[in-house]
């Protein structure tokens, strides 16, 4: 073999030792790839990864979300309604260092702690005055025996209390030696109890009613976010490394409601309900003739049975839609002022006994029931005529069907047109929501009779809120200027108002300033000659109407077959008569019952309470007293 | 280079260091400004880190005795609010079997003519 051919012959044998090397290592390569896919789907599906090595993963800071202190709910003049702050839950870890005393051996340690617990307990009782101190010191041993290592002490304690419980005896060495364990939570503080609760709501969990929940995206505030990093002393910082979302507490609302008519409103209301069982419900409204602020709105309810306290329920001045019965009349009586087809309040009809007449078929029987308002009218009088003022002061239902049929027989949309552009047919904007719309029984619909027109005339057949009502009378009271009824007046930050709602009006002109001047007059006189005479006298004159509805029962009747009704009673008006500077609603309601509530009695005597109360209150009627004589100037160098 | 000779200048190196000749020998001498330099600039890192630590630490102090203060405070007021109207004022007088009540008539301003 030539020097050549044994050179070709090395470099074959050559490239054949690195074609074995290479094809082995392909193979190594492919056996390691397919292990290393096994590991990732068993890391991926049951491998429990120790602590330790995901500690050495895990950044060394940690999320720490601070959530926003709600936005206070304040009164007019800034008194809170509602406010945040903590609470403290105190439990017991009875079981502290008891294993140490034990390995130890020493047992004056496990009786040094025992005894400080005895002492713990007499303190405990003295604070709480709960449990006596024997309760509270078996609790603690047995719990220690039992290794009982959550003990409730006390729910619900403030901070100055729990700085107090921790300096008792035990506790002050501490968590680790007196077994304190203290939870937080935040709490919704209402200083007024039931004072305005329903319409200033509540928060609990995700459950909201009232301002709480209107008002929410601007109370709730946002939360913070900042990353924190331990130091060499154990102590949590912020990470200046990473970025912060800085907390933003929540806004406060200063709402219109003032706590002193709201507390007179409630006592006067409950002064009157309290003591009658057969009252479900009385609501009460003060709403300020010019702006239409509320400045307060009661609502108190006994619930399903009459056992249970008065309380702030519901809010029924937004939710009871119904029948208003005779407050509803001085819409028509407006309607027909308005209109020109009642020109004076001493224009007169005849009585007919009573009976309106079928003028649709003559001769027939009327379509409407009888009036026996007229027929004692009738025999005290011996008239066989009657005033539109008269009719409205003894509230007679005759007088405003006849009316309604005599000029709005034939085009009843006329009327309508007016209840629409009093708002009496629909739900506006309201600063709390659930205000329900009305139910109009309108011309042309199939719920439409021959009678519809006059008992709408009277109240019946138009089934609005209590809201709706007191809007309506602040119009009148306001000389046609129909204003928005609203709760809250700013949103604030730090006392820095950020955003301000003004006063609106719902319907500039709902009628002409002389139009409200007559139906006033009307009003007036059903304070002083009609069924509103428990105002007459007031300290302040009253102007207003009563109205006694009957509630259609889920059988769709007015009385069950015991003859039992469930009556409303109201009272809206505004006062001082001549210079209305507030416009109130009363209402009461009963249960099933065979006692008649009327407008006159109760909601009127509330009513009554009120405007004497707030005559004291205001300043706007303090009388000036102008001295006849100056003081001498005393001085003795003289 | 041969293993002989990396064990021989291994060896020197012990030896050099036993002596404490290594950094003079090795010339290192020349940055001696710099190299107690960076020993400040660490030095300094440090302290700055342990103050900007215990300054934060305080903060957090602080931000809990403010968040403390204003939980005293509103706790505080709705105790003092909730004794702040008409009714827990007359009930409170009532109790101390006071006459004193809500007034009947407002009050009187004296104003000169």
């Amino acid at each position: 073999m030539s020097q050549k051919q044994r050179e070709i012959q090395e470099t074959i044998e050559n490239r054949d030792r690195i074609h074995v090397v290479m094809f082995f290592l392909s193979y190594a390569f492919l056996f390691l790839g397919i292990g290393i896919l096994v590991c990732i789907v068993r890391i991926q599906t049951s491998y429990d990864v120790d602590n330790k090595v995901i500690g050495l993963f895990r950044p060394s800071s940690v999320l720490h979300v601070e959530h926003p202190v709600r936005g206070r709910i304040l009164a007019t003049d800034g008194r809170p309604l509602a406010l945040s702050a903590p609470l403290y839950d105190i439990y017991m870890d009875c079981t502290v260092r008891k294993q140490y005393y034990k390995e130890s051996g020493k047992d004056s340690l496990e009786r040094d702690w025992r005894k400080k617990a005895r002492e713990l307990a007499g303190y405990l009782s003295n604070q709480f005055r709960d449990k006596s101190a024997d309760q509270y010191a078996n609790a603690i041993l047995k719990g220690r025996d039992n290794n009982n290592r959550y003990l409730l002490i006390r729910r619900n304690v403030d901070l100055e209390t729990l700085k107090l419980v921790k300096s008792f005896p035990l506790y002050k060495e501490g968590p680790y030696t007196g077994g304190i364990i203290v939870e937080t939570h935040e709490e919704r503080i209402y200083p007024y109890d039931s004072l305005a609760r329903r319409t200033i709501g509540y928060v609990k969990d995700l459950s909201r009613k009232g301002l709480e929940d209107s008002f929410d995206s601007e109370l709730h505030g946002h939360e913070g976010y900042e990353w924190r990093r331990v130091t060499d002393n154990n102590r949590w910082v912020r990470d200046l490394d990473s970025a912060v979302v800085a907390v933003q507490d929540g806004n406060d609302i200063r709402t219109t409601l003032n706590v002193d008519f709201q507390d007179i409103a409630d006592r006067a209301l409950r002064a009157q309900i309290k003591e009658n069982p057969d009252v479900r419900a009385g609501i009460c409204v003060i709403m300020e003739t010019k702006t239409g602020a509320i400045r307060a709105m009661v609502n108190l309810s006994r619930g399903d049975t009459p056992q249970t306290v008065l309380w702030e329920r519901e809010n029924l001045v937004l939710t009871e839609r119904g029948e208003q019965g005779s407050v509803m009349k001085t819409a028509t009586l407006l309607s027909l002022v308005e209109d020109g087809y009642v020109k004076k309040l001493n224009q007169t009809l005849p009585t007919n006994n009573g009976w309106v007449p079928n003028w649709r078929r003559p001769g027939s029987a009327s379509e409407y029931p009888h009036d026996d308002h007229i027929s004692d009218y009738q025999r005290q009088t011996g008239r066989r005529d009657i005033t539109v003022m008269h009719g409205f002061e003894i509230s007679s239902n005759y007088v405003f069907a006849q009316l309604a049929e005599t000029y709005y027989g034939k085009r009843p949309q006329e009327l309508f047109d007016h209840l629409y552009s009093y708002r009496l047919g629909e739900a506006f904007d309201f600063d709390i929501e659930g205000l329900r719309a009305p139910s109009v029984t309108r011309p042309g619909t199939p719920a439409w009779s021959n009678s519809t027109l006059g008992t709408v005339a009277y109240g019946y057949g138009l089934s609005v809120t209590p809201l709706h009502v007191v809007t309506f009378y602040n119009g009148i009271a306001n000389r046609g200027r129909m204003m928005k009824p609203y709760l809250v007046e700013s949103v604030e930050k730090d006392g820095k108002v950020i955003k301000k709602f003004v006063p609106s009006a719902l319907n500039e002109s709902i009628c002409s300033p002389a139009t409200a001047d007559t139906v006033t007059r009307a009003l007036r006189a059903v304070v002083n000659t009609g069924t509103g005479t428990r105002l007459k006298g007031a300290k302040l004159p009253v102007a207003g109407k009563t109205g006694t509805a009957r509630v259609v029962l889920p059988s769709g009747q007015y009385q069950d077959a015991y003859g039992r009704k469930k009556n409303q009673g109201t009272f809206v008006g505004f006062f001082p008569a001549d210079k209305p500077k507030y416009t109130i609603l009363v209402t009461v309601y009963s249960y099933l019952s065979g006692q008649s509530f009327y407008g006159g009695t109760m909601p009127a005597l509330a009513v009554r309470d009120i405007v004497d109360q707030l005559y004291a209150l205001d300043e706007e009627w303090r009388p000036v007293l102008h001295p006849t004589s100056s003081v001498p100037v005393m001085n003795s160098e003289k | 280079m041969s293993l002989g000779e990396l064990w021989r200048k291994f060896r020197w190196g012990m030896r050099s260091l036993r002596n404490g000749e290594l950094l003079l020998k090795v010339g290192a001498d020349k940055f001696y400004m710099h190299i107690m330099y960076l020993f400040l600039l660490m030095w300094l890192s440090i302290m700055l880190s342990l103050k900007v630590d215990k300054a934060l630490a305080r903060v957090g102090d602080n931000k809990t005795a403010i968040e403390e203060l204003r939980i005293y405070h509103s706790q505080k007021e709705a105790q003092l609010v909730r004794l702040h109207s008409a009714s827990a004022a007359e009930k409170r007088l009532r109790e101390l079997g006071s006459p004193v009540s809500i007034p009947k008539e407002p009050a009187v301003i004296i104003k000169k003519k």
